[in-house]
């Protein structure tokens, strides 16, 4: 029982991911009441399957890394919410909901569930790879811009604004062009993300956890989540978004090529 | 009558020697009437954001380092040595022609743009309230006015005007792209401000911000532009909420140091600032520029930009130059017809005493006469003396605004046993 409690918070939390990948195009704070309304009811769940898995094994759900992750998860959901009543801070679930969504989804695949038809299969595949091609391009896009941006803005700080038709375009424009790639790129990164855990959770069953490819998956994916926090929250730009996109950048390529790599080698 | 005019401007000199010896507004009597007292018969002080001139009309040996002394007399700290590679010097048709090359804006930063010549006239009153503007000054000048109005009406210079303020806008696109929604704060209620303000609203800048030391001023010009005035104390408090900020305050020392910026841009989560220093002395700490997102530009900045933009600006700008020439020549003839006009007058009154001495004497033989008859003597003397002194006349002026030397009327003078008058 307590997996599909697990599962249905896990559900719970999936619309705070939605708010915050939303709110990355639209800074729009309507939804957030919705979503935390949903992030909050997902953390009830998530108690009574800690509690229920508790009681049957009679000792606190430790014993390996899907119970930890699941733990981690809803204490990170509690002091989110703590702390949200205290401050009122809200620019943080940008960062949280889609974490402990995650956690929460690596939780849930304890417990191996049926294999699929051959059909579902190649098509749940498709939709992984074509999410992440989509995500690694957008995000080479934001790379790009970015060190467009630096050029302008070391332009206009050395005071020499060349002729028109040399020009690089307005710093403002870069601007806009960076956050809307990086975000593009995020949604589908993240869907990329999603599809595949539960892609290799079903394909592998439990074992999929211990696979390296996608441990360097799930670094890139927090390194890019911290990225767009940052950006959202602190408002980096300039040098420092420059090199954490080329950074973020560099992870996906490492990531791509330990797909490629390992795939090989384990065909051999 | 000899013309010496001094000056430092933004070709010669840096801002920061600019500032140093730019006049404030109350200053400017005091110093015009010290530089008659060391000898100058007429004197003007232009002191604006781009130069600082003085100019002097004088009889005597007065020299052009005197001039320059003045120009240091209030500043302590400079001497002369530091502040002589950047000082500009013309005399008698050099410094009219100086003169008409400010007044149409042939000299300025921005070639073309139009608050130079308000400025001069403003210079112009000032000195003429203080008393330091004579004949002399006063004909040179007005006709540097007409011939501002000429160029300005027979070139192009004027058609795409760019001021300082104009080239701010141009710069604030290339960070902004769009000024749509761009909030504008001006620190300083100033003409400047007034035309950046006006260039900004029409590019889109959504509001615009007024702050200005004297409260009257900033409610004015908010008036003017619909917009909102922060008080003085409180705008270091409200940089955030602004993304350009244009300050020409006439405040000594900085308004605007590196903890408003920094503060400023936490704030507003790192977007790019763009901060325009059109004051002279500057009003923002230039340490400003290394902070990351923001953008200074002072008046120097601004200046290279224009220069590198407006190549075909400067053939309009050829062709007022000949019209300066033109200009220079033919006041410079008129100047020189008054050098002989007391003599003219002279001769004039010469002839007359001659004419009614010896009519006086003659009347009496010639018995009662009829009115007519009167009138007819009157005339008959009167006809002779003007024909024989219309040659002499006419020839005088013409020598005179041929060339400068007075021969022809020294020879005059002693034919006629001349005074002066």
């Amino acid at each position: 029982m307590s997996v599909l409690w697990l599962r249905t918070a896990a559900a719970l939390y999936s619309c705070g991911l939605l708010y915050a990948l939303i709110y990355l195009f639209r800074k729009n704070t309507l939804l957030f009441r919705p979503a935390l309304i949903a992030f909050g009811a997902g953390t009830v769940f998530h108690l009574v399957s800690i509690v229920e898995l508790w009681v049957d094994s009679g000792h606190l759900p430790l014993n390996n890394f899907y119970e930890t992750s699941s733990l981690c998860a809803f204490l990170i959901a509690v002091l989110f919410l703590v702390a949200y009543s205290q401050y009122q801070i809200a620019v943080f679930s940008i960062c949280i909901f889609p974490l402990v969504f995650f956690m929460t989804v690596i939780g849930a695949t304890e417990f191996p569930v049926e294999k699929w038809s051959a059909g579902a299969r190649d098509k749940w595949l498709l939709v992984h790879i074509a999410s992440v091609m989509i995500g690694y391009a957008a995000l080479f896009f934001a790379a790009v811009a970015a060190v467009y941006y630096l050029l302008q803005e070391r332009q206009l700080k050395r005071k020499n604004v060349m002729p028109a038709a040399s020009r690089l375009p307005p710093l403002g424009t870069i601007d806009r062009i960076i956050s809307q790639t990086m975000n593009t790129g995020f949604v589908f990164i993240t869907i990329g993300t999603v599809s595949g855990v539960i892609w290799a959770f079903i394909e592998n069953g439990t074992k999929w956890i211990s696979d390296p490819e996608i441990g360097f998956f799930l670094f890139t994916w927090a390194f890019y989540l911290a990225m767009i926090f940052l950006r959202v929250s602190a408002g980096w730009r300039g040098r420092r978004i420059a090199w954490l996109a080329v950074s973020v950048l560099g992870c996906s390529l490492i990531t791509w090529v330990t797909h490629v790599t390992l795939r090989s080698f384990w065909s051999q | 009558m000899k013309l010496l005019l001094a000056g430092v401007n933004h070709r010669t000199a840096p801002v920061q020697l600019r500032e140093r010896l730019a006049y404030r507004a109350e200053e400017i009597p005091g110093a015009l009437l010290e530089i008659q007292a060391r000898g100058a018969k007429e004197a003007l002080i232009l002191s604006t954001c781009n130069r600082v001139e003085l100019t002097a009309a004088l009889d005597d040996d007065f020299r052009v380092e005197t001039l320059i002394e003045s120009l240091l007399s209030h500043r302590t700290g400079l001497t002369v040595d530091e502040i002589l590679p950047h000082v500009y010097r013309f005399e008698d048709s050099a410094a009219i022609r100086h003169l008409f090359r400010v007044a149409s804006s042939l000299d300025s930063m921005i070639v073309g743009e139009p608050q130079i010549l308000g400025q001069l006239k403003q210079a112009c009153t000032q000195a003429r309230d203080s008393g330091s503007i004579g004949t002399f000054l006063d004909a040179v000048l007005t006709r540097a006015f007409n011939v501002a109005k000429r160029i300005r009406s027979e070139t192009e210079i004027g058609q795409n005007a760019v001021s300082v303020s104009y080239a701010a806008v141009e710069l604030a696109r290339e960070i902004f792209g769009s000024l749509q929604k761009k909030r504008v704060l001006i620190v300083g209620a100033g003409k400047m401000s007034e035309g950046a303000a006006r260039h900004l609203i029409r590019a889109g800048a959504a509001g615009i911000f007024i702050t200005n030391r004297t409260a009257e001023r900033a409610d004015d010009l908010a008036r003017l532009f619909k917009g909102d005035v922060i008080p003085y104390e409180q705008f270091p408090q409200r940089l955030s909420e602004v993304d350009i900020v244009i300050t020409s305050s006439a405040a000594q020392g900085f308004v605007i140091n590196r903890e408003m910026i920094r503060r400023a841009l936490d704030a507003r989560k790192n977007q790019p600032m763009f901060l325009i220093d059109i004051a002279v002395p500057r009003n923002v700490d230039p340490s400003i520029a290394d902070i990351e997102h923001a953008f200074l530009y002072d008046i120097d900045d601004l200046q290279r930009l224009t220069d590198q933009n407006l190549k075909t600006r400067l053939d309009v700008a050829q062709h007022a130059e000949s019209i300066v020439s033109d200009e220079v020549a033919r006041l410079e003839a008129r100047l020189r017809e008054r050098e002989v006009a007391p003599t003219i007058v002279s001769f004039q009154e010469q002839l007359e005493t001659i004419r009614t001495d010896v009519l006086g004497r003659y009347r009496g033989k010639l018995g009662n006469l009829t009115k007519e008859q009167e009138e007819a003597v009157e005339a008959l003397t009167r006809g002779i003396v003007n024909k024989i002194a219309h040659a002499p006349i006419s020839e005088m002026r013409k020598q005179a605004a041929g060339s400068a030397e007075g021969e022809f009327v020294n020879v005059m003078r002693r034919l006629f046993r001349l005074r002066d008058r």
